[in-house]
């Protein structure tokens, strides 16, 4: 498909998703809200986590900077929720430059780890630091409707999306790529890697702590566990491993498709929602290790044998 | 200075107790390279196993811990053989995903099978105590390290001086190599990661004694552990006992003198602090 | 659909009339989750009270009598999806009114819910300064001022003999709890009590040794404590294996509640409480007798004694009958207008909100003696003898 073409389909796709506030009921504009801001998520992680092939495990870092800058700026400054936006990103970008130094120098579990650990530092600061009220949390603001966020939604997703496609075709973005394919022979070819990494770290922070912002001052109410929550880097991962890691549009298909089953399960079956989630994962991951786009791609040529070879190659 | 003397025998206590849990997760991390985020479930589990013995037989907890082992032991080889061993080569970030799913099973069936309710393990002797240079010492507590003391250095001879421990640290050294010996892994891993599950098991009666048991204590004592493991050293699982001293002091200390809600502060910052300067632990050799 | 489905179910249910459909409340509460234990009080206090008025012919609108359907949804002590759960219950299924969750935290959050749409929410879960503070106009509580919580206790303090010479508050970190300590900080300071040890701790831990042994270093006389039934059981469990002995401490949750009391048997004993309520044959209702008939009908039903909790639930319930009634009809507006003015007996004693949608009620001090929870102090003065001072572990 020609430039031109894509990019047409583009703008009708994302013509008909804005439009959708006027024409869809409540609920289905709720769901889009919260699809969009995985996306967001989801794609974050993908910069450095596909990309890069840095597992972090702390994007909710970010994720809660963005929504207590947000939060702090709109309770107990006054100010508008724009830059409080800027605040919570600022944040992000700073804690991304500050930690993702000395943290990235690690390898693949001890960065996990790591990033794992920051999580639960940043909690445990936060849910002491009374002006970000505690472990009570903050209570942002009322705002009537929902359209503003469902276009701020649309527009970070969007945003996100074309800074990974952006990357996908650039320089900076083979830079990352050699890096997870062999972070040695890149460092030999001439490629500062340092710089590359944190860039990417960076990035990926901008980006979720938007989405933070923007959650936090739709559901008006952010406390420590919410904004910090552990499960949402679990989630993030599984719906980029699922859709396709170090892809554009991978993760957009996972944190669309996950989106929507949690959604489901969460509104008819509340208490085995948690559980369908763990059964999920956990079969995803035995049959479909390296993602959906991999299993569709492989299904065409060798049929359900699929599965049982990945099974096969990963077992012991 | 009696109160700090008071604080530093809480903290060599709790100490003890943090390294009977974190030693599982070392173990299975160090040799099958899995990290178990479902570690502080199988914790929970096991807690609960002994509170059923006591409560329902009217087992004397610390007898109801072998016991508790060994159900967790066969759980641990199950669970092992069923679902990890199909994942075991995969990239790290597979095993972190699917333990976490097996986590979040755990913990809803547990909430369905014994309901939220929290739960204690209260023998007779609960409350006693004996004084020590001015410190009042708890017995149970004394006693919970104690049985980790024994564990951790039962588990020393196992990996030192058995067919099965010399077959663990080949396996864990080279995988190749060793089933050219005959080591046969699937059964092996399994052994291996129930022998975790088993000292996950052994921990959480302990656990249940000292506090208490509901489905919902996994997860921070899942946090704990890894603080632990990586503190002391992932070379050896027997430097878990230098990482739970140091987090049971460091947070005895913490509550002390900066405030209680200051301990997770101190545990994950030195988890994070040790992974920055020293990657391989406080014991582990440099690079 | 769902509603749709809801709908014909409750009717098939209640053998409903064919005008008109039933009025709707709907709530988010911890079915799930660490805090399940104490929420489902308010999930059988709120079925108790529905029930209990369908079952005396329903709400009077106009001419016409309509039942009440229950929805509840589970959150699974996770604030974050009480709230979404709050916006479909309003957005989605469409539910008259709402009821409130278990705990000021949730309470906190979901209110903002009611009040961004519109939607009246009266809740007996939630008593936090920070709820009334905001100038919210569409919540209301059955619960009264957690700055006040430790007020009587203070009281009966400065009435004891010997007087306690100082304290120590201990307080979790979660709004409800923060506020009891703000306040009673004051209370403290005004009856002239010294404050030797003044400790916020994380709702997480466990383990209280530090604390404790702080305690046991200051010589201190007494000790409040403002936290979670789980927290207060290892607090007193481990002041017994620390050898812990004030010569009194009080809490503010825990105490007053059965299973509580049976997990630590006599370890319970001398321990101070507060409630709201004790089912009392004074507390005269239309629907459900006098207190003591609700305490009964409750236990046989659910097989657990209630405590406030529950009849703070059920008042809630009725409370919102009530406007109902008084309004003449389903509009927020008017039912929320109608609830600023309710004015009724319920077995919880008498409902009626004061300026910012809060009730006014003073807790009873109670005490465990000899496994019974025994009124000490109430707004009246002393009513029965306080076990004190407690005496040492070693000696009971």
């Amino acid at each position: 498909m020609t430039l031109p073409v894509r990019a047409v389909i583009v703008a009708i796709v994302v013509a008909l998703l804005a439009a959708v506030p006027s024409i869809a009921p409540a609920i289905i504009v709720q769901f889009g809200i919260s699809a969009l801001i995985m996306v967001t998520l989801a794609q974050s992680w993908n910069i450095i986590g596909g990309y890069t092939g840095y597992t972090a495990f702390g994007n909710s870092v970010f994720y809660g900077l963005g929504g207590y800058g947000t939060a702090v700026a709109m309770v107990q400054f006054h100010l508008p929720f724009a830059a409080g936006l800027a605040l919570g990103a600022a944040l992000a970008v700073v804690f991304a430059l500050l930690l993702g130094l000395p943290v990235l120098r690690l390898r693949g579990q001890y960065f996990a780890i790591a990033t794992l650990g920051l999580v639960g530092v940043m909690t445990a600061i936060v849910s002491n630091l009374d002006i970000a009220g505690s472990n009570s949390g903050l209570v942002l603001p009322l705002l009537k409707g929902d359209t503003l966020f469902y276009e701020l939604a649309l527009a970070l997703a969007l945003l996100t999306t074309l800074t990974v496609a952006w990357i996908a075709r650039s320089r900076f973005g083979f830079g990352l790529i050699a890096i997870r394919e062999n972070e040695e022979a890149a460092e030999v070819m001439g490629i500062d890697t340092t710089l590359h990494k944190v860039l990417a770290f960076m990035l990926s922070a901008v980006f979720s702590a938007l989405a933070g912002g923007i959650h936090a001052y739709w559901i008006t109410y952010i406390d420590p566990a919410g904004a910090f929550d552990v499960t949402l880097n679990v989630k993030m991962i599984i719906m980029v491993v699922f859709g396709g890691p170090g892809t554009v549009l991978g993760p957009v298909v996972g944190a669309v498709l996950l989106s929507a089953i949690s959604e489901i399960l969460a509104v008819n079956v509340t208490s085995f929602a948690g559980m369908f989630f763990g059964l999920v994962v956990v079969i995803a991951i035995v049959f479909m290790p390296r993602g959906l786009t991999d299993v569709m791609r492989r299904f065409r040529e060798v049929g359900w044998r699929c599965f049982q070879e990945n099974v096969r190659t990963y077992r012991v | 200075m009696q109160l700090l003397w008071q604080i530093l025998v809480n903290g060599v206590l709790l100490g003890g107790l943090y390294a009977l849990m974190a030693l599982g997760l070392a173990l299975v991390w160090g040799v099958l390279r899995i990290v178990n985020l479902a570690h502080g479930a199988f914790i929970m589990l096991g807690a609960y196993v002994c509170y059923y013995l006591f409560a329902g037989l009217g087992l004397d907890p610390f007898a109801a811990l072998p016991v508790a082992m060994l159900v967790m032991f066969t759980f641990g080889y199950l669970v092992q053989r069923g679902v990890l061993n199909l994942v075991v080569r995969a990239p790290m970030f597979d095993t972190l995903l699917i333990t976490f799913g097996i986590d979040v099973l755990l913990t809803y069936f547990a909430q369905l099978a014994f309901t939220a309710d929290f739960r204690a393990i209260n023998p007779s002797y609960a409350g006693d105590n004996f004084e020590l240079l001015g410190a009042t010492v708890p017995l149970v507590r004394v006693a919970a390290f104690g049985v980790a003391l024994l564990l951790t250095f039962g588990l020393w001879l196992l990996l030192m001086r058995t067919r099965v421990g010399r077959a663990i640290r080949a396996a864990a050294q080279n995988l190749v190599a060793a089933r050219l010996y005959g080591v046969e892994p699937r059964n092996l891993y399994a052994v291996t990661f129930g022998l975790g599950t088993a000292l996950a098991g052994a921990a959480g009666s302990l656990y249940g004694v000292v506090s208490q048991v509901s489905p919902y204590i996994g997860s921070s004592l899942t946090g704990k552990s890894f603080a632990i493991a990586i503190i002391g050293g992932l070379d050896n699982p027997l430097y878990v006992i230098v990482g739970g001293m140091v987090l049971g002091i460091v947070e005895a200390l913490t509550a002390l003198y900066i405030g209680p809600t200051y301990t997770d502060v101190a545990s994950f910052g030195i988890l994070v602090l040790v992974l920055i300067v020293r990657p391989k632990g406080l014991l582990g050799r440099t690079a | 659909m769902r509603h749709f489905v809801t709908c014909m179910l409750a009717a098939l249910a209640l053998g409903h009339s064919a005008f008109g459909k039933p009025i709707e409340l709907g709530a988010s509460i911890q079915l799930t989750g660490p805090l399940a234990n104490t929420a489902r009080y308010y999930r059988d206090g709120y079925q108790f009270a529905v029930d209990k008025i369908n079952a005396a012919g329903g709400v009077k609108l106009g001419n016409a009598r309509e039942k009440i359907v229950l929805r509840m949804l589970d959150n699974q002590s996770d604030t974050n999806l009480s709230v979404r759960q709050y916006v479909q219950l309003v957005t989605q299924d469409k539910v008259n009114f709402l009821l409130g969750p278990y705990a000021s935290d949730f309470v906190l959050a979901d209110s903002a819910i009611a009040e961004k749409y519109g939607v009246p929410m009266v809740q007996g879960g939630g008593a936090s300064d920070q709820i009334y503070s905001r100038g919210y106009k569409y919540i209301f509580g059955t619960l009264p001022a957690a700055t006040e919580y430790f007020g009587s206790t203070v009281e009966a303090m400065a009435g004891l003999d010997p007087v306690p010479k100082n304290v120590a508050l201990l307080y979790a970190d979660d709004a409800f709890d923060v506020s009891v300590a703000e306040g009673t900080r004051k209370l403290l300071g005004s009856a002239g009590f010294k404050i030797v040890v003044d400790q916020r701790y994380s709702s997480k831990t466990s383990d209280f040794n530090s604390v404790l042994s702080l305690i046991k270093s200051r010589n201190v006389d007494s000790i409040l404590v403002a936290g979670h039934e789980t927290e207060i059981l290892n607090f007193i469990r481990q002041a017994k294996s620390l050898n812990v002995s004030p010569a009194m401490y009080a809490f503010t949750v825990g105490v007053q509640s059965d299973d509580f009391r049976k997990a630590l048997g006599r370890d319970a004993e001398y321990a101070f409480g507060m409630t709201p309520w004790l089912a009392s044959a004074s507390l005269k209702n239309d629907y459900f007798g006098d207190g003591v008939q609700f305490a009964r009908e409750y236990e046989k039903r659910f097989g657990y004694e209630p405590d406030y909790h529950s009849a703070a639930a059920a008042a809630t319930v009725e409370a919102l009958i009530k406007a109902i009634e008084k309004a003449g009809n389903l509009d927020p507006e008017k039912v929320r207008d109608a609830l600023t003015r309710v004015d009724f007996d319920s077995v919880y004693g008498p409902i009626r909100f004061n300026t910012v949608g809060q009730i006014e009620m003073p807790q009873t001090v109670v005490q465990v003696q000899g496994g019974k929870l025994v009124p000490i102090y109430g707004p009246k003065g002393f009513i029965e003898k306080p076990l004190y001072p407690m005496p040492a572990w070693g000696k009971r």
